[in-house]
């Protein structure tokens, strides 16, 4: 029953493309429409070990130059084997399909891509030569999948019915993908990819926090590191978690330092103060801080007119980038707007006061429904004297504070104009309680007219 | 499997992309059954058109929209550009042949451009043969990260600017670090009046001149027209000159 299969089967073969004027057959492909790979953890009785199905042609039922729709269906039952990990185990179908000597597959889920080369069918590969050696390789890999199972369909009505079904996992996945929190994992990723622009910095990419660059996702780390574990993207044992609201990792701490040859030794990974994350050039982009309003606001790499305050992308870049901690601005990645640990130390969206238009309609999910219309783009507002007004008139929660720091400050200004004896000099003053002169006589006129001041 | 890496580069104008081209033509009918990757690494020359087809996206072109529109969270990107790379390839009979497009725009690209560089050579290991057009910034040859350059071409056409830029490449490959086995000189439009002069300044350059293209009125004529240098007479000057220089590489490489 289980016939030797008649090409090669080794890493050696991976990588290796198959051209055109090579391939006898083509299975998925950008020019087909439905193709399809799955894996799926099944009940012990749902599935039989070693069984290969084929539903419709077989490979040496094809002529040469066919095209054809494509479905793999790999089952799975293992005590141990969880739902969570058939996004893992899938993954490695791409690899194992390539050791096998003429036969390419490229892509993943419902892009993929697979050849098969004349010289295979002349040998006379079938799929299930295929489907045996590659469920041969899954177990070696992975010693806790008991019973396998596969099928391969290249009847279209029988793949259309596969990727329809499998397009429902996909999304299932996608938001685990981005429901997964950093608690849920002890390692988290580093990348060093631009060290070469900035030498001091270094992402630290977690579940929830993509790279600056927004290209670089947990996932997509922890695939290269898999590879090249000693490569730019390389694993951070996250360590203890020292502060919940800033983000603050003992293990990321020390990566850092390492990986920053002690330029930084802290990080946090949810905040814009203290010790932010530092920035490349490359981020997507740049959160600032508002201080006359309290709040933060957001400027990315697409958007060319100045920000609200008065500064553009391309200024701002330049003071947030470079690899230096610089409190009070941060470059990122737009995915990260749709994190819980968006500026978590900061209060998340309730501090989120302006930012581009386009930028506010792509995260709109992200955004709580009650802040939403609280939050200011170019459309409404374009300086700093009408966001106060459209933050008080639509009671944006930044507003609360901003009495909360006038108190403070009258409080401040009163107990330096005691310790003076009333002797003052508004450019010492204003510099001594770091604020500006004007704001300075503002907070004087406000306490003579409480009554006092004289 | 490491297959043979030719470069050409020089001053544009001087008959980069014909050599280019020329050598694809006749790498693929003196070597049958072995495989020939073109790279067209030179954003202001057009190898397609010299070789007479057709291309309908870039390597640039991809890095592009991958910003504009990311994959699914759940996508591993890397093997998603491995694909779009592949679709990109342009497969004939006889070569495949990939365009690189722009360099980086605006904006940053440092990860989806390493994983992009990591992807191109990655291809160039399934093939034979590998001739790259590349500009003579070198750009590209100092992107490379895994396969040296086996043959680097400079050629140069009778004019004391195409000698000079020569001369710069020469010290380029030092300043970036190229890694090559050889590099040799090749002149082009050789005509029995310069061949003296244009063969004595050459030889100041410390460049070992491997081929002298003779100024072909056929290569003009298909310039003229806009047709495929692939589809000049194999009795030509200017083919003979070609096929004597690929027997060269052919047996250094």
């Amino acid at each position: 029953m289980t016939d030797k299969i008649p090409v090669e089967v080794g890493i050696v073969h991976e990588g290796e493309r198959i051209r055109g004027p090579d391939m006898f057959l083509e299975l998925g492909g950008p020019k087909v429409k439905y193709k399809a790979e799955l894996v799926q953890v099944r009940k012990a009785d749902e599935i039989e070990d070693g069984k290969v199905i084929v539903i419709g042609k077989d490979i040496p039922e094809f002529s040469e130059g066919d095209r054809s729709s494509f479905g793999i269906l790999v089952d799975i039952y293992g005590g141990k084997v969880e739902k969570e990990l058939e996004g893992v185990i899938e993954r490695r179908v791409h690899d194992f399909l390539n050791y096998i000597q003429g036969f390419m597959h490229l892509n993943q889920r419902y892009d993929i891509w697979c050849r098969v080369s004349k010289d295979a069918k002349e040998k006379g590969l079938t799929f299930k030569h295929i489907g045996t050696a590659i469920m041969n390789l899954f177990k070696t890999a992975f010693p806790f999948i008991e019973k396998s199972q596969i099928t391969f369909m290249t009847d279209e009505a029988k793949v259309k019915e596969h990727h329809d079904m499998a397009i429902k996992i996909y999304e299932e996945r996608d938001k685990r993908v981005r429901g997964m929190k950093d608690e849920d994992v002890d390692v988290f990723y580093a990348c060093t990819l631009c060290q070469s622009f900035a030498p001091n910095h270094v992402c630290v990419i977690s579940p929830q926090r993509v790279s600056l660059c927004g290209s670089i996702s947990w996932i997509d780390a922890r695939a290269a590191a898999n590879v090249d574990p000693d490569g730019p993207n390389f694993a951070v044992d996250k360590g203890e978690l020292l502060d919940e609201k800033t983000g603050e990792y003992s293990g990321v701490n020390e990566a850092i330092k390492k990986a920053t040859n002690g330029a930084n030794d802290r990080f946090f990974m949810y905040s814009m103060f203290g010790y932010p994350h530092t920035s490349c050039g490359c981020f997507e982009a740049i959160a600032f801080f508002i201080p006359e309003v309290e709040g933060i606001g957001i400027v990315d790499r697409n958007y060319n007119e100045a920000a609200v305050n008065g500064l553009k992308f391309s200024a701002m870049a330049t003071q947030t980038g470079g690899g230096e901690q610089a409190e009070g601005f941060l470059g990122f990645g737009v995915e990260w707007m749709h994190s819980a640990k968006f500026f978590n130390a900061e209060g998340g969206w309730s501090r989120i006061v302006w930012l581009p238009s386009h930028i506010k309609e792509r995260v709109k999910e992200a955004v709580p429904e009650d802040i939403y219309d609280k939050i200011a783009t170019e459309k409404e507002v374009t300086n700093l004297d009408e966001l106060k007004k459209f933050l008080q008139e639509k009671g944006h929660p930044v507003v609360e504070r901003w009495g909360a720091k006038g108190d403070d400050l009258k409080d401040k200004v009163m107990s330096y104009i005691q310790e003076k004896d009333g002797e003052i000099y508004p450019d010492e003053a204003s510099k001594d309680l770091g604020i500006t002169e004007d704001e300075l006589m503002k907070i004087i006129e406000k306490l003579q007219e409480d009554g006092a001041l004289e | 499997m490491k297959g043979t890496v030719i470069a050409v580069t020089g001053k544009g104008g001087v008959g980069k992309t014909m050599l280019s081209a020329l050598l694809i033509g006749i790498l693929g009918d003196s070597q049958p059954g072995k495989s020939i990757l073109a790279i067209d690494a030179d954003p202001d020359s057009n190898l397609a058109e010299s070789l007479g087809v057709e291309f309908q996206k870039t390597v640039g072109d991809i890095r592009e929209d991958m910003l504009r529109e990311k994959p699914s969270p759940g996508v591993e990107k890397k093997k998603y550009l491995d694909a779009k790379v592949f679709e990109i390839t342009v497969e004939t009979d006889n070569f495949d042949l990939l365009v690189m497009g722009r360099p980086e725009g605006q904006g940053c690209y440092c990860a989806i451009n390493h994983m992009l560089r990591d992807i191109v050579d990655n291809i160039t290991k399934s093939y034979d043969y590998i001739v790259i057009d590349a500009e003579a910034g070198l750009e590209h040859l100092s992107r490379r990260t895994t396969e040296n350059v086996d043959s680097l071409l400079v050629i140069s056409d009778a004019s004391k600017k195409g000698l000079d830029t020569a001369k710069r490449i020469k010290d380029l490959t030092r300043e970036l670090n190229i890694k090559f086995n050889n590099l040799y000189l090749i002149l082009n439009r050789v005509t029995p009046e310069n061949k003296d002069v244009l063969e004595d300044e050459a030889g100041k350059l410390g460049i070992e001149v491997i081929g002298s293209i003779p100024d072909d009125p056929e290569v003009s004529d298909l310039d003229l027209r806009g047709r495929p240098i692939t589809g000049i007479s194999q009795e030509s000057k200017a083919y003979k000159e070609a096929e004597n220089i690929a027997r060269k590489l052919i047996k250094n490489g």
